[in-house]
């Protein structure tokens, strides 16, 4: 890069780092023991995990009777945070591989995280198309594997199945494309690793890394090809999870508009999780030399634009239904905005659309603690937009004999509860084992002071 | 020992002969090969695997054994039907009961019979569960304790004689005795008694309208009344459809004048005057809300309308306030004047003179002889409340030394329980029939419990001159015994039931038939169920017109009136322990589980109260009270308040632990409650009759609340207001015309549609070229009654799941009752629909089930199969008419007696599995198979669905859409045929015909565009 666009830009890594300054940086808190506040937020995180756990066996062992569900309104809670938790894993792809191929170099510092968020979050999102299925121990079935059955196979026109290719597809390239990112990171931690465990794993994981300019061409080569292999998965699994509703004939989910605004509404809400990873993560592991305001900032207009979108689907789904001149279809959308669950609508629309409305004042966005309430609510309004969608449109739709009440037992908030517990488990034990932020490509990157020293020069260059 | 040991045996020639290579080619006498290591490990993995295999199986052997004697005709797995007579109430309905492999499964209207027509209400339907009920008593009691019939037979027999000896009342309480068996059993038990008296004591009882009929005819009679004559119905709180008297038989043929053709259009004229909602209210032409104290007031106007018509001075008395609009009233009296000999007054009030009112009415309009019939009187209500409320006081006062009762919960249906309960202490012997230890039997000396009627020969008149027979299908389950025999017994005779019931038939009802053996006779009795007698008609006297004067009730407008009455499900409080009909959800206000206090929405607006808050309702009078929770209910008459009887009934909190048993699970009822309260208490006595309409009620709002489990949140097809879109604020899911309108253009109703595209998405590459099954539900028919809701339960082993679950809303039947109601509560009109799965040839559930768990069949059928289904809920979710259901929970089927009930044809599902109505595709396919066997093609009518089979009103028309034939074909081309949501291209299999209200035109045009 020039040294023109350095001056115009702010850079990417404050604090006057030398190559070796981010080597040290990014990997001490490996070798740290765990801090007391990690311990707590372990802590916490796996008692709702554990919580969780418990209410997903007692679910399997009772059956899914001990949600809230009834005979009109089949999903609530359990897709609702299906799509949620997809959603949220949208950013992370988008960040590691849409913004790699536009060469957005200021997504070094967070595109580790984001990825692995990705992969936590399809986790957290698979597992809820498991668990709300009558018989789980089944679920097998839904995977056109050769049997005995004669003609007996899945059905290729269910939206559900095309849910199960998108999303184990999806899991698989974002593991893959997480896991070769790693493999420079790995290979510097193996070798600043004493002789042990650490050494020995991180030896066998890092695939035989020597550094070479060979091994450089060919990890570059894949990771360009595997960020090309992914960017359409930004798109097409959302426009997929979307099509789950979109197909139906349920007035609220049969709309041609779906794919667009559930993609734009992922991207909206995977970019708040991003955030507010990262605001904790730079607080709490000293890594604000690396994830800086620019990048706050940066992520908070990405975010607010995406924002702008899915306002306007929201306000392009009304005026469908207005136009379309089909009283189902109208009274689906006055029933969401005036209906029994108003208050979810409101909050959806406060949450998505007028509060991030917000972050236009540079002020705002560079101010942390009103960024980490934005993106908190913003995460609180995409669920509901989620829960909005599929609550309201099931739970008053063709005849007023089968109209329905919904609400959650205490089973489903803690299986929702154990979502969280699981995401934030498996990412805090990330943060332990594996570098937060991409050592080798934030180098790249960045324009680091390199001070010669002579007997750290060639561990570096190997990093 | 020593001989033999010296013999040598040999077992084939070569071990004789010695030779060794035969030896060891002779399998049976080589040794065990040496195994080789490689054998021994093949031979123990196949010991292992098979080991672990049969460790795999699920179900414990069950062995099944051949009949030693195959009893005639009976192969094993086929039904084979019996005619019977439903004993569920004394309307004495046909029955043909379903029985395989020995045990009763289906009840079946008997199409032959005179009566019912073929129908059979759900209590009817319901009545294999409470054979198969492990509550019933098995045998005796004596104080309480299990007894044997010898003892017991021998310490009633000590007592009797006691009795005889030294004298005393003996007091035989029954309800209504249709069987000429049994009341001959009793009057002859009875005689050589000084003080013997049987007392007919109905818990609803109609006693009025047979004093009246004293006071008028001199003859105390029940009418038999014939609506299917009537082209005007006026009705006054009788809720002839619902529970009054004969519901079957008056629904069969109240149809018969309420399906108009574009030939005929023309149908009778039906006008509802009631205090509370009932399901005939529901169905009438034109509902009046009128509180019961006023039926005097406007009969009166009523009959002086028409007896100026009739040219006769009007009857004696003063004409008081009528809040019915006087031009109505006029327009009424023309309307029945004119249909003079074709129309009938009915009325529900146990006032004797309003009763007589009713009578002259009648009389005027020349219905007597025509449509009401008292020469041929109905025998279904016979209780004489005069000789109960005598029976009440001798009790209190001690005077009654023994006392039995048949077929009642005698204290549980009186008010004044304690005096009463206190007055039978001090009887010398207390007798109880019942089946179960109810609430009068927890008193009684003995419990001497009868069969159940599926188990026992009984017989049945309910209208002079038409006598059928019960037979017993199955051998008795417990040491019970027909009251028949207890009854010989304590008469020194040890006939059985068998014996008794022939003897009499060969004495009594022989001579009442044309000659012919006795054998041949009965065989055909048995055979048809029913015979009908030239039983001599009744001797009538002259009209009485000096009996009736005008009636002026000053009604008082600060109190309320009670009015009792009783629900669809539960007419009898015996029924109480049938968890079917428990989770009937009532016709009219959906509710199950419960009993409730229903109030007007203007009441309940004024006294804030809503849905489930709990309220004390006392009579001013004696101060008998009962707290349930509220009902608003549309169309309630704003000063009076309902409750059904029926409810609190000892033991019903044996239904703790029904449905599923989870963490926030609720139990139906709260350990130590039942289910309801028993509103008897406030029953009030006066003039001789058990009044069910109490003025002088005080309703109080105490705190708390108890919700209610109802299967309908939102009542009406009219969006709420502030969510309606313009032009979209009322659905035409119900389509409706009136007769007017129907006559000029037989399409008359119909929406004005945007959208008739008849274009495919895709290419029509599944025809369906051999059967095509269709169904069409006629609603102008269809009552709402629900009787088809239970034969599907009973068909389909649908489970019951208890209160909470239907509160969650996730209750199981199949077929579901919608009811809307419409029109302001003055003039309240409701429509029922029932909405079952609607088998559409484009369904959406189809193509969202990702295991293709669900199906088209090549004969238009919605398959679904319970074994693929993962249960994803995505059919259900995109089913428009909501009709799937889904096991939420493992539905329990723990108690292997109630299990008999369950019907081997069908599947009991699983846990986590959508389940739906299958069209009863089991009885399409052995309507095939029977047909095959024949060499014959399906015939139409042949294949019956269970709720066609059993509809009272014969509103649904099933069969064949390709037979062009058929009835279904037929109905499928009436003009008044529609589907719902047609528009969305759904392609229903099935249809509804569009409900003609013989009224004037509606402001609302039935249709407004969606």
């Amino acid at each position: 890069m020039s040294s023109g666009t350095a001056t115009l830009r702010p850079p990417l890594v404050t604090g006057d780092k030398t190559i070796s300054d981010v080597t040290n940086d990014i990997c001490a808190p490996m070798a740290r023991k765990p801090t007391a506040l990690w311990w707590a937020a372990f802590g916490l995180s796996f008692t709702a995990l554990i919580v969780g756990v418990a209410a997903v066996w007692y679910q399997i062992a009772t059956g899914i009777g001990t949600w809230g569900l009834n005979k009109t309104v089949g999903w609530a809670f359990d897709i609702t945070n299906f799509v949620f938790w997809v959603g949220i894993g949208h950013a992370g792809t988008l960040i590691s591989a849409v913004l790699f191929l536009f060469r957005q170099k200021w997504r070094t510092a967070v595109n580790r995280s984001a990825e692995a968020m990705t992969l936590f979050a399809v986790m957290c999102a698979g597992i809820f198309p498991l668990i709300h299925m009558g018989r789980p121990w089944l679920a097998f079935w839904m995977m056109p594997y050769p049997n005995t059955r004669g003609p007996l196979w899945v059905n290729f026109k269910s939206p559900l199945l095309w849910d199960v290719f998108a999303i184990s597809t999806y899991l698989a390239i974002s593991a893959v494309f997480w896991y070769v990112g790693l493999l420079p990171d790995l290979a510097t931690i193996r070798d600043r690793s004493e002789p042990g465990w650490r050494k020995r794993i991180t030896s066998i994981l890092c695939l035989g890394w020597n550094g070479s300019a060979r091994t450089w061409l060919r990890y570059e080569t894949v990771y360009l090809l595997l960020a090309g292999l992914a960017t359409p998965l930004v798109f097409s699994v959302h426009t997929i999870v979307s099509m789950d509703f979109a197909t139906a004939v349920i007035p609220g989910w049969h709309t041609t508009i779906f794919p667009p605004y559930f993609v734009a509404g992922a991207i909206f809400s995977g970019l708040a999780m991003v955030l507010t990873l990262m605001i904790i993560a730079r607080k709490v592991m000293q890594l604000e030399d690396y994830i800086t305001m620019t990048h706050i900032d940066r992520m908070c207009k990405l975010m607010m634009s995406m924002g702008c979108i899915v306002g306007l689907a929201y306000g392009t789904e009304f005026f469908t239904a207005f136009y379309s001149g089909n009283g189902y279809e109208q009274f689906v959308f006055k029933n969401r905005a005036l209906g029994p669950f108003a208050w979810a609508y409101w909050t959806m629309v406060s949450c998505n659309v007028v509060i991030p409305q917000l972050l236009w004042s540079k002020k705002l966005r560079s101010t942390l603690p009103v960024v980490f309430v934005i993106v908190i609510l913003v995460n609180v309004g995409m669920w509901f937009e989620r829960f909005v969608i599929i609550v309201t449109s099931l739970h008053r739709d063709f005849l007023p004999s089968s109209w329905a009440d919904y609400a959650p037992t205490w089973i489903e908030i803690a299986t929702f509860v154990g979502s969280f517990g699981l995401f934030f488990t498996c990412f805090l034990i990330f943060c332990r084992i594996a570098p937060v932020i991409a050592i080798a490509e934030i180098k790249g990157a960045a324009h680091l002071k390199k001070r010669p020293s002579a007997e750290s020069s060639s561990k570096e260059k190997a990093a | 020992m020593t001989q033999t040991q010296n013999k040598t045996y040999w077992k084939s020639l070569a071990e004789r002969d010695g030779s060794l290579d035969a030896l060891e080619a002779d399998p049976h006498q080589a040794g065990p090969a040496p195994f080789s290591r490689r054998q021994f490990l093949e031979a123990a993995g196949f010991t292992l695997s098979l080991a672990t295999l049969s460790g795999c199986g699920r179900a414990p052997e069950v062995t099944a054994l051949p009949f030693v004697n195959q009893p005639e005709g009976m192969i094993p797995g086929r039904s084979q039907i019996y005619a019977s007579t439903c004993a569920g109430c004394p309307a004495a309905c046909g029955l043909l009961v379903g029985v395989r492999d020995g045990r009763p499964l289906k009840m079946e209207g008997m199409p032959e019979h005179p009566l019912s027509r073929g129908g059979l209400c759900a209590i009817g339907q319901a009545l294999p569960l409470s054979l198969y009920d492990s509550h019933r008593l098995t045998q005796p009691l004596a104080d309480g304790k299990a007894a044997n019939w010898e003892d017991v037979d021998k310490a009633i027999a000590d007592r009797l004689r006691g009795i005889k000896e030294n004298g005393g009342a003996i007091r035989f309480v029954t309800s209504t005795v249709t069987s000429p068996t049994l009341q001959a059993t009793i009057d002859a038990f009875l005689e050589g008694y000084e003080d013997a008296k049987h007392i007919t004591f109905d818990a609803f009882s109609s006693s009025a309208i047979l004093d009246a009929h004293e006071k008028t005819h001199g003859i105390r009679v029940l009418p038999h009344y014939k609506l299917d004559e009537a082209n005007v119905i006026v009705a006054f709180g009788a809720d002839f459809l619902g529970t009054w008297i004969s519901p079957v038989e008056f629904t069969a043929a109240w149809q018969t004048r309420r399906a108009p053709t574009e030939k005929h259009p023309e149908m009778s004229y039906h006008v509802q005057f009631e205090g509370g909602m009932s399901l005939t209210g529901g169905n009438a032409d034109r509902r009046y809300r009128l509180s019961p104290t006023e039926y005097g007031n406007v009969l009166s106007h009523l009959a002086a309308k028409l007896s100026t018509r009739a040219g006769k001075d009007a009857p004696a008395g003063s004409l008081g306030e009528s809040s019915i609009d006087g031009h109505d009233i006029e327009e009424l009296a023309e309307r029945l004047w004119h249909a003079r000999g074709a129309s009938v007054v009915l009325c529900d009030s146990q006032d004797v003179s309003v009763q007589v009112l009713v009578n002259f009415i009648n009389h005027l309009l020349g219905n007597y002889g025509k449509t009401v019939d008292i020469e041929r009187p109905s025998r279904q209500r016979q209780g004489n409340d005069a000789e109960v409320l005598q029976l009440v006081d001798e009790l209190k006062a001690g005077k009654v030394a023994a006392l039995f009762v048949a077929g009642t919960d005698l204290t549980h249906n009186l008010p004044d329980r304690e005096a009463i309960a206190a007055g039978i202490e001090k009887a010398a012997l207390v007798v109880s029939f019942a089946e179960r230890e109810d609430d009068f039997a927890a008193l009684a000396d003995f419990v001497c419990p009868d069969h159940h009627p599926l188990e026992s020969w009984l017989d049945a008149e309910p209208i002079t001159g038409l006598v059928s027979l019960s037979q017993p299908t199955l051998q008795p389950l417990g040491g019970t015994r027909s009251i028949l025999e207890s009854l010989a017994r304590w008469s020194g005779k040890s006939d059985s039931a068998y014996d008794i019931l022939r003897a009499n038939w060969r004495a009594k009802m022989l001579p009442l038939v044309e000659s012919q053996p006795f054998q041949a006779f009965w065989d055909k009795a048995v055979h048809d169920g029913f015979v009908s007698t030239n039983t001599p008609s009744a001797t009538v006297g002259e009209f009485q017109t000096e009996a009736v004067s005008l009636l002026n009730v000053e009604s008082t407008e600060d109190e309320f009136l009670l009015s009792l009455y009783s629900k669809v499900a539960l007419t009898d409080s015996r029924h109480a322990h049938n968890p079917w009909l428990q989770e009937l959800p009532d016709p009219t206000t959906k509710v199950t589980w419960d009993n409730y206090v229903c109030v007007s929405p203007s009441t309940a607006e004024k006294l804030s109260l809503s849905d489930g808050d709990l309220v004390r309702v006392e009579s001013n009078e004696g101060g008998a009270k009962v707290e349930l929770p509220t009902l608003v209910q549309p169309g309630q008459h704003d000063r009076v308040v309902s409750i059904a009887l029926g409810y609190g009934v000892r033991g019903t909190d044996r239904f703790t632990d029904i449905g599923p048993q989870w963490l926030e699970g609720r139990p139906t009822v709260a350990p130590g409650e039942l289910v309801g309260q028993n509103a008897a208490g406030l029953i009030a006595t006066r003039n001789g009759t058990l009044q069910y309409t109490a003025a002088g009620v005080t309703l109080t709002k105490i705190g708390g609340r108890r919700d209610l489990a109802t299967t309908q949140r939102h009542h009406t097809l009219e969006v709420p207001r502030n969510v309606a879109p313009h032009g979209a604020e009322v659905r035409d899911i119900i389509q409706e015309t009136t007769l007017s309108e129907f006559a000029k253009d037989s399409h008359a109703g119909t929406p004005h549609a945007h959208h008739h595209g008849d274009t495919q998405l895709w290419a029509e590459d599944h025809p369906k070229s051999g059967h095509r099954w269709g169904m069409v539900v006629d609603l102008n028919k269809c009552t709402g009654c629900s009787a088809c809701l239970i034969a599907c339960q009973s068909e389909n082993n649908v489970p019951v799941v208890g209160k909470d679950e239907v509160f969650r809303q996730r209750e199981m039947h199949w077929i579901r009752l919608d009811r809307y109601y419409s029109g302001d509560d003055d003039d309240l009109q409701v429509a029922h629909q029932p909405m079952m799965c609607q088998h559409c040839d484009n369904a959406p559930c189809e193509t969202v089930c990702p295991a293709l768990a669900t199906v088209h069949s090549d004969e238009g059928l919605n398959v679904q199969a319970y074994n693929r289904c993962v249960g994803t809920r995505y059919c259900a979710n995109n089913c428009p008419y909501k009709v799937r259901r889904f096991n939420w929970f493992k539905y329990e089927h723990n108690d292997p007696l109630q299990n008999l009930v369950l019907n081997p044809d069908v599947t009991v599902r699983t846990r986590g599995v959508m389940e739906k109505c299958s069209m009863c595709v089991q009885r399409i396919e052995e309507g095939k198979i029977a047909a095959r066997q024949h060499g014959e093609s399906v015939v139409d009518g042949d294949i019956q669905t269970a709720c066609q089979q059993s509809c009272p009103a014969q509103a649904i028309v099933f069969g064949d859409m390709n037979d062009k034939t058929s009835k279904v074909h037929r109905a499928f081309e009436n003009p008044r045929q529609y589907r719902l949501l047609e528009e969305f291209n759904f392609r229903p299999s099935v249809a509804y015909l569009r409900a003609v209200k013989n009224r004037e035109a509606q402001h609302e045009e039935g249709g407004h565009h969606a």
